[in-house]
Parts: structure tokens; sequence; C-alpha cells
């Protein structure tokens, strides 16, 4: 949490509409398998660092505890431990830990984000305007010279649409590939930029770090060997030889470059044709880890086998936005800005750093005076942002 | 089940059956005629802590008490190294025979085996595949053990993966449970008590020792409760007698050297390799160390090359860290 972003008077506003929340929707807010196994953390506003190590028997103890405080951001294990309180981590005595995934929208590499990204002046705070062209680098705030800002993007649909197609394609890996069923699979909005993937398979959580290790290097497409699709180096010089896999290409990542490369098994001479097009084996072994990545599923891989990790928790809000982690059973139709943004719509003012657009709850907003009434969720909105300041 | 089978896996608990069936008691070791099998486990042992499999099969009756009397040596040896090793060579033999065995897939009675040795003793279910050619095992399972592999052609997505299976070769069926295999081997011998031994064992067992004792002596293994997770892992690896790659022994070396381990003992780390080679090691660890060549010190690889190596295996105790290093010396 950044602390200057938070001054008394926006912590008290943005508390209270999340404490509103807590105290309406806790239904909202999912019940973990197990809840006494799990560890969980609070941040809160305008306190760097995070508490972690809690335990909670019930619900009903969690939900007095998040109307109480009105942390800014909830975390729960997805390990199971004998003691969640216990420290250090040795000594909670790990029994397993579902399997989860992020996909984070910043991570995507989206072109449209320098469009829809603010900076904000890291030492007092100024607000300025998205400029497509302008380095990042050469940033002077235009109010007292400081040469770093934050950057913070308010995601557009196509952001959002960039984050799903990750979504979907992580899901069609995990149903046809690695064999989950529908059932076992969660998707939820992050309540920010990206998606979440928890698994509920009773055969994953004994899993150690490197199966999950591996598992992510399968999704993501790292580590594909041309000996895979049947291309073989024969001596030092950039020679090779073809003998396409005996167990055929029809599944799995052979399926994808194949697909990929319009080649089956009749194709061993279309195989060498393409491997020399390409510049040799040497510089199809790069072209082929670029194809795989391509095709693979942007996931951070630290979140997935990390397996001490405290993860958002679902139906909690995420200060960096104000929006909810929510369930998505329908990629498609899902909406984050209307679906995952719940606070209240009582009016707030505040004061506006710069011209923003933005659209919540199917209400478009687009403010260029300074100050301005608006209603809750969307003042809470650009507080989180860091773009706007409570009257 | 097949005397020739047990003969083959002697760790079966049927073969353990047999003995009491036949009533064979400890007193019987020292009749003449037992002799022979004595040889042969002290024969099986020292070929074995050498890194080489005896495969030499006789009469399963035969067979099976050399694996037990072997047994019973290599408890009474004593020595930690001297027992991974041959649980380790002991896996390999099982492997081969299994491998070959499995190949000849058609016989049907064969199947009971694999699912005794496969499914009753390491949970693993094989399945045939459709058309025959493979086996294949559900990806969990796979993940579970190959993972612990180090050759990037064991990595999930260089297998044939469809609907939740990996598809694989006999041998690389077998191959995924050999470390299962070595370390049922392992906790057999430890959990063995011994009784009085017959003069024939004892005086093989201490000819053996005093034999192995000046190789590892000096090489007490320090406890590993305080390294940082990517360097447990690596040692890990070594101790299963796994391969580690390039990059790995690299870090493992720098590491132990910057922490103040001597040479000797960092070589000694390494010699569970399956290429181990003393000289060799020596010449590289004092390399790293900057005692050879180009003077050079070299130090440890930083968490973020580790990542990209994927020899980092982050904890919640790595949050802050730059260098595996810190690791332990930050207050929390
Ligand atoms: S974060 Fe650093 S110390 Fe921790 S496991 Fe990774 S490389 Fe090792
Ligand atoms: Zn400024
Ligand atoms: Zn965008």
């Amino acid at each position: 949490m950044r602390e200057n972003l938070f001054a008394a008077k926006n912590i008290s506003v943005i508390k209270k509409a999340f404490r509103e929340y807590y105290f309406n929707q806790s239904k909202a807010i999912e019940e973990p398998l197990k809840m006494e196994q799990r560890e969980f953390g609070f941040a809160h506003f305008g306190q760097a660092g995070m508490l972690r190590h809690l335990s909670f028997k019930s619900m009903k103890e969690l939900d007095a505890m998040l109307v109480r405080e009105a942390p800014s951001d909830v975390y729960c294990s997805n390990a199971y431990y004998r003691i969640p309180t216990q420290q250090p981590m040795q000594e909670k005595q790990w029994l397993g830990a579902d399997l989860i995934f992020d996909i984070d929208g910043k991570d995507l590499g989206m072109p449209c984000v320098p469009s829809h990204s603010y900076s904000v002046c890291i030492n007092c705070g100024y607000g300025s305007p998205p400029e497509k062209h302008k380095e990042r680098s050469s940033y002077s705030c235009p109010s007292c010279g400081c040469k770093k800002a934050d950057y913070v993007s308010i995601p557009c649909s196509k952001c959002i649409d960039g984050s799903k197609k990750e979504a979907r394609r992580l899901v069609d890996f995990l149903l046809g590939d690695i064999g989950l069923e529908h059932s076992a699979i969660h998707v939820y909005f992050s309540g920010n930029n990206g998606f979440h993937v928890h698994i509920n398979d009773d055969a994953f959580i004994s899993l150690d770090p490197q199966a999950r290790s591996d598992l992510v290097g399968y999704l993501s497409g790292t580590g594909l060997m041309l000996e895979s699709i049947g291309l073989r180096k024969t001596n030092t010089e950039d020679l090779f030889s073809i003998k396409l896999p005996k167990s055929g290409l029809a599944f799995g990542w052979r399926r994808r470059i194949a697909e990929r490369l319009k080649i089956d098994m009749a194709s061993a001479i279309k195989l060498k044709n393409i491997v020399n097009q390409n510049g040799g084996y040497n510089a199809f072994k790069v072209e082929l880890d670029r194809l795989a990545r391509d095709m693979g599923v942007r996931i951070d891989p630290q979140v997935t086998t990390d397996v001490h990790r405290v993860f958002r928790m679902p139906g909690t809000l995420n200060s960096k936005s104000g929006l909810s982690k929510t369930k998505s059973s329908d990629l498609n139709s899902f909406d984050p800005f209307v679906d995952a943004c719940l606070l209240g719509d009582g009016k707030v003012s505040v004061k506006v750093k710069t011209p923003v657009k933005l659209k919540l709850k199917r209400n478009s907003f687009n403010v260029s005076k300074e100050s301005a009434e608006m209603p809750t969720y969307a003042a809470v909105y650009l507080m989180c942002k860091g773009l706007a300041e409570a009257n | 089940m097949a005397g020739s089978d047990l003969a083959k896996y002697p760790f079966l608990n049927e073969a353990g059956a047999y003995l009491r069936e036949s009533n064979f008691g400890w007193e019987e070791l020292d009749r003449p005629d037992m002799k022979h099998i004595i040889d042969r486990a002290a024969e099986r042992i020292e070929i074995e802590v050498n890194g080489k499999i005896y495969d030499n099969l006789e009469r399963y009756e035969i067979e099976i008490l050399t694996f037990l009397i072997s047994l019973v040596i290599v408890k009474s040896i004593s020595i930690e190294q001297v027992l991974r090793k041959f649980a380790l060579a002991e896996a390999r033999r099982a492997e081969k025979f299994l491998t070959e065995d499995l190949r000849k897939q058609s016989e049907i009675k064969r199947r009971s085996v694999f699912t005794k040795i496969f499914e009753d003793l390491f949970k693993l279910r094989i399945l045939i595949s459709e058309d025959q050619r493979l086996f294949k095992v559900r990806v969990i399972d796979y993940l579970a053990r190959a993972s612990h592999f180090n050759e990037q052609e064991w990595k999930l997505i260089n297998r044939l993966v469809h609907n939740g299976y990996v598809y694989l070769d006999a041998d690389e069926t077998v191959r995924l449970i050999r470390n299962e295999l070595a370390v049922l081997i392992y906790d057999k011998v430890r959990a063995m008590t011994l009784p009085t031994l017959p003069q024939g064992i004892k005086s093989r067992a201490d000819e053996l020792r005093l034999k192995f004792l000046p190789r590892y002596e000096r090489r007490a293994s320090a406890a590993v409760t305080d390294y940082p997770p990517c360097i447990k892992h690596a040692l890990e690896v070594m101790n299963k007698g796994d391969n580690l790659p390039h990059s790995a022994r690299v870090m493992l070396a720098t590491y132990m050297l910057a922490i103040g381990k001597p040479v000797d003992e960092i070589v000694s780390m390494f010699e569970n390799a399956p290429d181990f080679n003393e000289k060799i090691t020596r010449y590289q660890v004092e390399h790293l160390a900057g005692m050879k060549g180009s003077h050079t010190k070299y130090s440890v690889p930083s968490c973020d090359k580790l990542r990209n190596e994927n020899l980092c295996f982050a904890t919640a105790e790595c949050d802050t860290l730059i260098n595996p290093i810190q690791f332990g010396r930050k207050k929390k």
C-alpha cells in the first residue's frame, strides 16, 4: 500500500465504504474449505506490510473482524496447516496446498496500456493524464520536478479481454491436457486487472513446489525441446535428423506445435524445410521456444510454485481498486466493472487530480473538473488508484 | 507370485513370507553350505557400493537369502553412505528387471507383478494405452515423481500428455519409481533390528566396514535444515543420486564456499552424483573458490538468476531475498 497516497481523509472515506461492504455483503465472502487449517493475512490502510499467521475458526469470526477493522486487503493461504498461527513457517506443519494460478493483466504487454496509464508523482502525488508516446524515463513532475512516478492503469475492455483470453486458455489446458473436471476449476476476477484460478481437487494439494513448477512450465510453454517433435541434432554442426515420434503428433504440445506448423505424421520433409527456412537447427530452436511461449498461458510462476503463500480471498475487496475478487462462472458475459463493483452509491465529494474517464456499474464518468461529486464506488476507485482525494 | 519374480524383486513382502514358511532361522547361517550365500551377499554389496549393479541371478531360494543377508551386512556396516549407495544400486537392479519384464507386456499374467510393485508398494497406477503400445500414468502421479528428475526430457512439456494422462514406454515407466524403490530398501535396512549375528556374517561385515571406512570417515554430513530452499533442493537431488545440472552444481558449490565449508567437505557432497569423479570435482570446486585458474572467486548467483534457471524453490522465508546467502540472516 502506498502510504503517502492515503492521507487520513482518504483512508476514512475508503474505510467507511469497505466497512459498509463487509457489513452488508458478508454473504459474498466464500468460506474456504477447511477454514481452521488456513493461515490468514491482512493489510491495513496507511500501514506498510501485512499481518500474517492469523487464524479464524468460523466465518462469523472472520466477518466480525472484517467489519471491525475494515482492512485494505484480505488474504487466505492456499496451504493447509496443522497449526496455521505458528511461526516460523516450518512449525506450522504444512499439510498441503490448493493449486492456484494468477493471471495479471499488467504482465500481458497489452499495447493499449500507455493510453490509460496515469502518472502519479511519488513525491507530491501530482497526477498527470496518459501520454502515449512519452518515455517513462523522461518523466518530470510538473508540480515538484521529481523524476519518479507511479503509473496507475485504469484497465480498458481490451485489457480485460486479454486477461480473459489467458484465463480461457488456462482452463482449456487444465481440462484437455491435465484432465481436471470442469467443476474443479474456479475462475475469479482478481479485483483489479486480472484473474485468479483456484483448483479444487484433492489430488493436487500434496504437490511440492517442484512439481508445481513443472506444471507451470507445461502450461506456459517453457522448455519445449525440439526432440519432442522428432528433431535430433546430429553433431556439433547445425545438422539435424528427423524422426517423427512413434507415438504421433495427436496430443498435447505436439499437437499444438504440429497444428501451428501445419505438419502431420507424413510431413518429415516439410518439417525439414521449415527448419531450414528458419535458418537451421539452432535458429529454429529459438523460434520454437518463441512459438511455445506464445501458445502457452501467461501465469505468474511464483504464485503457483509457492506453497506457503497467502492469496487474496474470494469475495473480499482489492485496495488497488475497491472492486471485489469475484467469481466468474461465465467469462464471456462477465464484466468486472459491473459484476465486481459492489460498493455503495452514496455520494462522495472528491478532488480529482487529472481528467479521467472510467465506466463503472454501466455508468460512464468523464471527470474534468477538479471537484466532483460521485457515487462511492467510483470515488473509491479513483482514490484507490491515487487519482483523487477526499474533499 | 512366481519364484523367479521373487528372485528379481526380493524386496516384495512375499519374499519375507517365503522365509517364514520355510522356517528359516538365523542359526542356519552358520551352516557350511551358507558360506556361498554370504560370499554372494558380500560381493553384491561391494559391487553396488562401487556404483555397479549386481545382476547375477540364481535360484530364487538363493536370491532371497542373499538379499536378506546383504541387508543384514549393510545394517551392520552402519555407514550412511554405504547404505545409500547400496539402496540406490538395488533400485537400479530391480529397475532393470522390471523394464525387461514390462516390455513383454503381452504376458498378461505378468501384470499382476507390476500391479503389486507399482500399485501396492508405490500407489502408482499404470494403464495400457489405447493402442496397446505404451503405458500411461495420471499427470498428478507423473508430476509427483518426474519433477524431481533434472533432465529436460522429463519436463512435463516434453511428454505426451492427454486427458489427464502421461504416456510412457516401459523404461520410462519404471524409471519413475527408481527413487521410491531406493527409499523402500533404505527404509527396510533402517527399520531392521539386528540379532546377535552368526560369526560367519559378523566377520564379513567387519571386513567390509574396515574397507569402506577410510572412504567415508571424514564425511559427516551437515544438517541441512538451515539452508535456503534452493540449496536444500540441490542437496536432496544429490543425495538421491540424481543428476544435477551444471548451473545447480555451481550454485551449490559457491554457496557452500561462501558459508565457509572446507573444499573437502564440498567435494564429498557431490559424491553421489552419477558421474562423480573426485579429481575433477575437486578441481572445479577449487576453481570456484578462486584457488585455481583465473584466481577470481565466484560469488553465489543471485535469486533472480536462479529463478531464471529454474533453480529457485522460494518459500515464504525467501520473501525479500536478493541472494540465497542472505537466507536466515535477515530479521523478520
Ligand atoms: S528466493 Fe533465493 S534463496 Fe529463496 S529459494 Fe529462491 S533462489 Fe533460493
Ligand atoms: Zn511531484
Ligand atoms: Zn487496455
